[in-house]
């Protein structure tokens, strides 16, 4: 039962008035319902109460058939002008669901585009991770294979060692060969060596046995 | 006055990330290791605090050199002691540099050796001796199980982790593509990647390919480079001069992104945890630039 501050004006006279007698909350919640249908009071909600009071008027008095028929007219008009209102009220009602449906949907869209796009960026970091690696495996490659250029070619060793082999095979089959001859010609020497020592010892033999001849026949002769 | 001179002089040595990959560690030449949250820092509403650390304590008399996270602890190296401190409560305890293999730490020392230490027991299993100067670097080879050990004296040595017996011995300074002998022969970065070998230091920058021992490429990089790691078809490394070098395994030099410390000395890739997968980078200034796309940086957390 506290007097009320409200800004409306046109309302406050009248809210005023008619509620004084209210509950506290009752009386709020009833204020805050009429400001929001009707918060400027130059609209529909007077437009309603104003064509039931001419209505009531209008039965209940006596009018000349004109001024009867002109109220009759202007009353038609005020439920033409609330008809009017509310068909308007209705369509903006359409509007903002159809307006909410429009946003809901914008929304899943947009919620679908952030899941794809982290979905994305996992991909890309293990992208960027494999390629990383890759990386590092082609610099550790790269850095091998500047080491190993500065050796010698390996068929040109392998050349130079396969050379080397047939000459050493050609020079050992060399020394065979000379080694050979070396001992044929040892033999060979011994061969005459002995031959020229036998030759002696039989020369030697033919001397002994001609003086031991000569002797002989000389003491026969002597006899 | 005495805290900004303090952080004008403040060198970033180590970094490690933690097992859940949530938090950073840095250790600087005052002994000091700062704990940053990678998740207040990276989150949309990050503001100057959490740039800071979230927490700070001095671990070592000297410099923390050496920072590595294990599955519940993270270890710290000074000069000359290891402390273990459990990412689960972050509190509580040589020249040294660390790498881990399942149970064992492996420790290359001030004293030319590498030793090797079961973790759980705390006991020294082993001793690979072959340097002949202090080690500055060590990785590991999980395939074939073998301990790449890098040092001052300039030669890569390869061990068999299963016999610790020494497999190959890599003089870098003896070839003459690498050798650049103005800034010595001392080896202070070592990288591995199954086949290939990423050593740099005193001798420039080169890759090698470790079954025929040779270098394959070799990165015209002006400085000395402290830190190299592999990351996917790219080598990165950190050194004197304000950038951080992309390269390729080619040997071309793709990008160097400018970065605050004027030289740096760390890099540590967070590849942990995927939401964070941070790239921080340290080195002679107070402040620990953070990589989030790898090409430029993001911001810098500061001590």
């Amino acid at each position: 039962m506290s007097k009320c501050t409200w800004e409306s004006e046109s309302n406050h006279g009248r809210i005023h008035q008619s509620l004084e007698w209210l509950p506290q909350q009752l009386f709020h919640e009833v204020i805050r319902k009429r400001l929001l249908i009707d918060g400027d009071g130059a609209g529909d909600d007077r437009r309603i109460n104003v064509l039931m009071k001419s209505f009531t008027k209008w039965c209940h008095s006596n009018f000349s058939p004109e001024e009867g028929f002109s109220q009759y007219q202007r009353m038609l008009t005020t439920l033409a002008q609330c008809e009017f209102s509310m068909g308007k009220t209705l369509l903006v009602y359409d509007m903002n669901l159809k307006e909410m449906e429009n946003y809901e949907a914008i929304y899943a869209d947009i919620e679908r585009s952030i899941t794809s796009a982290h979905e994305k960026i996992a991909e890309c970091k293990k992208e960027i991770q494999r390629a990383k690696r890759i990386r590092k495996n082609r610099q550790e490659y790269d850095a091998l294979a500047r080491v190993i250029k500065q050796h010698p070619d390996r068929h040109e060793t392998l050349k130079q060692l396969e050379a080397l082999d047939k000459e050493l095979q050609q020079l050992s089959h060399i020394k065979e060969n000379v080694e050979d001859k070396l001992e044929l010609r040892k033999k060979q020497f011994h061969v005459l060596l002995t031959t020229i020592q036998e030759l002696q010892q039989t020369l030697e033999n033919d001397e002994k046995m001609e003086s031991d001849d000569t002797q002989e026949s000389s003491m026969e002769n002597g006899d | 006055m005495f805290i900004s001179l303090q952080l004008l002089h403040m060198s970033v040595f180590s970094q490690s990330f933690s097992p859940c990959g949530r938090f950073l560690a840095a250790g600087n030449n005052y002994g000091e290791i700062a704990v940053f949250s990678l998740s207040a820092a990276l989150s949309p509403d990050a503001s100057e605090a959490s740039q800071k650390p979230i927490l700070n304590f001095t671990a070592h008399d000297g410099p923390v050199f050496s920072l590595l996270s294990t599955d519940t602890h993270l270890l710290s190296a000074g000069n000359g002691e290891i402390s273990a401190w459990s990412w689960a409560e972050l509190i509580k305890k040589v020249r040294i540099s660390c790498s881990v293999n399942d149970n064992s730490l492996i420790v290359g020392g001030g004293d030319n050796n590498i030793h090797i230490m079961d973790m759980e027991t705390g006991i020294f299993k082993s001793v690979l001796k072959g340097h002949t100067d202090y080690i500055h670097c060590l990785c590991f080879k999980e395939r074939e199980e073998e301990i790449l050990s890098g040092g001052e004296d300039g030669a890569v040595r390869i061990w068999d982790a299963r016999t610790n017996r020494p497999v190959h011995c890599i003089e870098v300074f003896k070839y003459e593509e690498c050798a650049r002998p103005q800034f010595g022969k001392w080896i202070s970065c070592l990288a591995t990647d199954s086949d290939w070998m990423l050593c740099g230091g005193g001798p420039s920058l080169s890759l090698w390919h470790l079954r025929s021992m040779s270098p394959t490429s070799v990165f015209p990089l002006p400085g000395c480079q402290r830190e190299a790691v592999f990351y996917q078809d790219l080598i990165m490394s950190v050194g004197e001069g304000p950038h951080v070098s992309h390269c390729l395994h080619g040997g071309t030099v793709k990008a160097q992104i400018p970065c605050t410390p004027s030289s740096l000395n760390t890099l540590a890739l967070n590849l942990k945890n995927s939401e964070h997968r941070v790239m921080t980078v340290g080195g002679s200034s107070h402040q620990i630039d953070v990589f989030t796309n790898f090409s430029y940086r993001a911001f810098s957390l500061s001590f």
